[in-house]
């Protein structure tokens, strides 16, 4: 019934999602403060693209991750799959829904239980399901290890055998069992030895095209995100910082944040010198976060109004939103009011 | 050389265990010359950290065992020097900055008072001139507050802080050789860039050499000025960082940085080494990297190639170089 949307729409939707943790105070009664993983983010992924979700370590791209697939209830704000609010569906179409999105986790030394069979842990996901005859899981499971290029003598073998490439391509077989049409892959290769990341990455790429996949797609490596993301969005703090097609941003990253994320990105080609902007301090804690811009402690350009007044997303050129006072500007009262100077950067936190 | 501050000649390291030994390092040489950054890349379990701590004689043994012909840092001959003497060599003329500055912190001290001592082990300070040197240090590496961060605990500082800490800690007995192992590896982009910044800066400032150990491509281009590509215990390649990057001559280095996605072009889909590298204990014969390299030939699967030098400046360890050498070194 899920699958009988109507094909116009995105495949799934986010609007202003915010997800917070309780944080434990040091005694009972103290004041509930929250962390606050991901705030009011909205996004639209279309059938068939990969969506990158960029951002340093503690942004909330897992989160946000999780909140789209189910695994995460947001604290406000909706998910849509194929146009329908995954969080109101009763709990068995609910389950319906979630074969259709899976996910691909960073560890695969953590992901797989270690006392499994290959064969065991691809078929899971169909073995809950309990529909399909053992043959028929066999047959499933064989087809599955070819695609990711493994062999048949592996069925029978145990993670430990395996090194990190061969689990994550075993991670893949079982996380596209069930013919999903949504897959978050959450930092596929970054635990991975750096002479298997291409064959893992293009793995990933040649799946999607035959299986008609869509792909969101987490990293911290720009350079990857680049090369495979049709659109983007740049994090921080829990917040959207840029969004667009990830030839916009890279062909014109304009949040200050974006910049230096871009230039903070170490390059191997060595012929050709590069400008660093070196940010100041480290990333503020998530929990409380200040009221204004999330980024204005770091950020080379600061206003004083940034710190108090929360930067709202504003489209640049269409397709291509920023939140950055820079690009939205302050009101003329603001501007009467100083807000408008900049402050140099605060350095700690 | 008169200038080489750190000379390795044949380093073995060995891990005998139940299904057989693993050879973890195979006879390696590195010099290091005064004030360069010599890096050693290469994949997980290749050898890097396993060196490195034969080099400081940090490793247990047994279970290890190692061997070199030669150990000379600067004057001093350390080859057969016993562990109760390499200890002071170490606090004083060596120091290591680990990927893990939790370990390598103690939990217990603030880092202030773990500057200190350093400090007053090694110079005749009162306590106070002591802990004046370390808010120094520790602003030299771009700790805000000082003074105050210097009463904190390592769990009470961010990765980023806890890593500048052990900077400045490796850096207060300006030693003659400091080894940074994966120093940035557990850091964010915009983290790593600082404190690769400082460290950068501060061995330039104190004319330190210094043995960087990465995996990642992208950090050694941006410090090295001598890169020894590492591969299944052997050294595969050395070459300056420039000559490396714009013409790997090892199938395995050029295949590596070919692989390496860069911002600055879009290919798709990537260029891929097939395989992965060879289990510890079951090494192939021949070329450790014949199984995954397009050039491989059948002297390739019988014959471990040596390293051979070409134009003085670098070498290489392969029967089809991507370009022929011109000479052999014995
Ligand atoms: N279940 C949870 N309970 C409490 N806090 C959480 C939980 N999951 C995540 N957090 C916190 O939410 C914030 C965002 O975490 P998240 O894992 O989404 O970040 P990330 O961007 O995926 O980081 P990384 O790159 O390190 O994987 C962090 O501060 C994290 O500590
Ligand atoms: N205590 C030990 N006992 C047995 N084998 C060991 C021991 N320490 C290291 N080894 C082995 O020695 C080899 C080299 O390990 P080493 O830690 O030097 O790798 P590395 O290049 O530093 O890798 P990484 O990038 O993962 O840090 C590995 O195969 C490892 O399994
Ligand atoms: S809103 Fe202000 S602090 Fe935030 S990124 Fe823009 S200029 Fe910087
Ligand atoms: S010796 Fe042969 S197998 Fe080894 S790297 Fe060179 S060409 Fe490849
Ligand atoms: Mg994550
Ligand atoms: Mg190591």
């Amino acid at each position: 019934m899920i699958r009988n949307s109507p094909d116009t729409g995105p495949l799934l939707e986010m609007e202003n999602v915010s997800v917070n943790f309780p944080v434990k105070g040091p005694y009972p009664f103290s004041k509930k403060r929250w962390i606050q993983a991901v705030t009011n983010v909205s996004l639209q992924v279309s059938e068939g693209e990969t969506f990158g979700i960029v951002g340093e370590s503690g942004c909330g791209k897992t989160t946000l991750a999780n909140a789209m697939i189910g695994m995460v209830r947001p604290t406000a704000g909706t998910v849509r799959f194929q146009g329908v609010d995954l969080y109101s569906l009763k709990p068995q179409v609910f389950r319906e829904a979630r074969r259709e999105m899976q996910m691909i986790f960073q560890d695969p030394f953590s992901s797989l239980n270690p006392r499994f069979s290959v064969y065991e842990i691809i078929r899971e996901p169909l073995y809950i399901r309990g529909q399909a005859s053992e043959t028929a899981m066999k047959a499933k499971v064989l087809e599955l290890l070819k695609l990711v290029g493994l062999d048949e003598d592996d069925m029978y073998r145990y993670p430990s055998d395996f090194s990190g490439g061969q689990r994550q391509r075993i991670g893949i077989a079982r996380a596209i069992i069930l013919n999903p049409r949504f897959l978050v892959c959450d930092e596929p290769v970054s635990a991975l030895d750096v002479s298997v990341h291409a064959q893992i990455l293009n793995l990933l790429m040649d799946i999607q095209k035959s299986r008609h996949l869509t792909y969101v797609f987490v990293s911290h490596n720009l350079a990857v995100v680049k090369n495979i993301c049709q659109n983007m969005v740049v994090m921080y703090l829990g917040t959207i910082m840029e969004s667009g097609s990830s030839d916009a941003i890279f062909a014109n990253p304009l949040h200050p944040y974006t910049k230096a994320l871009l230039s903070a990105v170490l390059d191997i080609d060595v012929t050709k010198p590069r400008d660093r902007i070196l940010l100041k301090g480290d990333t503020p804690s998530p929990i409380d976060p200040p009221p204004g811009c999330r980024f204005w402690q770091r950020c080379p350009s600061a206003m004083k109004g940034c710190a108090t007044i929360p930067a709202k997303l504003a489209e640049v050129e269409p397709g291509h939103p920023v939140a950055c006072h820079l690009i939205s500007g302050f009101s003329p009262q603001q501007v009467a009011d100083g807000l408008h100077e900049p402050v140099s950067p605060k350095s700690g936190g | 050389m008169a200038d080489t501050v750190l000379e390795v000649r044949n380093l073995k390291v060995a891990f005998p265990c139940s299904g057989g030994v693993i050879r973890a390092v195979e006879g390696i040489d590195l010099d290091i010359h005064r004030g360069e950054c010599a890096a050693l890349v290469g994949e997980s379990g290749c050898g890097k950290s396993v060196s490195a701590l034969a080099i400081m004689k940090l490793l247990n043994t047994p279970p290890a065992v190692c061997r070199a012909d030669k150990l000379q840092l600067d004057d001093l001959d350390l080859t057969h020097l016993p562990d109760r003497q390499m200890e002071r060599i170490r606090g004083k003329h060596m120091a290591m900055i680990f990927q893990d500055a939790m370990t390598a912190l103690n939990p217990v001290m603030t880092v202030g008072k773990q500057i200190d001592e350093i400090y007053l082990r090694h110079s005749r300070l009162s306590r106070r001139e002591a802990r004046q040197r370390t808010i120094k240090a520790l602003e030299l590496v771009g700790v805000p507050e000082a003074r105050s961060r210097a009463n904190s605990y390592p769990h009470q500082l961010s990765g980023g802080m806890r890593q500048r800490v052990l900077i400045a800690l490796a850096f207060a007995c300006v030693p003659k050789l400091i080894i940074a192992d994966e120093p940035t590896t557990a850091l964010d982009v915009t983290i790593q860039a600082q404190v690769l910044d400082v460290l950068k800066n501060m061995q330039q400032v104190h004319g330190v050499s210094a043995l960087l150990i990465a995996h990642d491509l992208s950090v050694v281009a941006n410090m090295a000025d001598t890169v020894y590509v590492m591969y299944s215990g052997k050294i595969v390649e050395r070459a300056a960082m420039q000559e490396l990057f714009v013409e790997p001559l090892h199938p395995y280095t050029h295949g590596l940085l070919a692989s390496v996605p860069r911002i600055s072009d879009d290919r798709q889909p990537f260029v891929q080494i097939p395989d992965a590298v060879p289990h510890p204990m079951r090494k192939p014969t021949g070329c450790y990297f014949h199984p995954r390299c397009p050039r491989s030939s059948d002297q390739c699967q019988q014959r471990m190639p040596r390293l051979e030098s070409l134009d003085h400046e670098r070498e290489v360890r392969c029967w089809h170089p991507l370009r022929q050498p011109h000479e052999v070194r014995s």
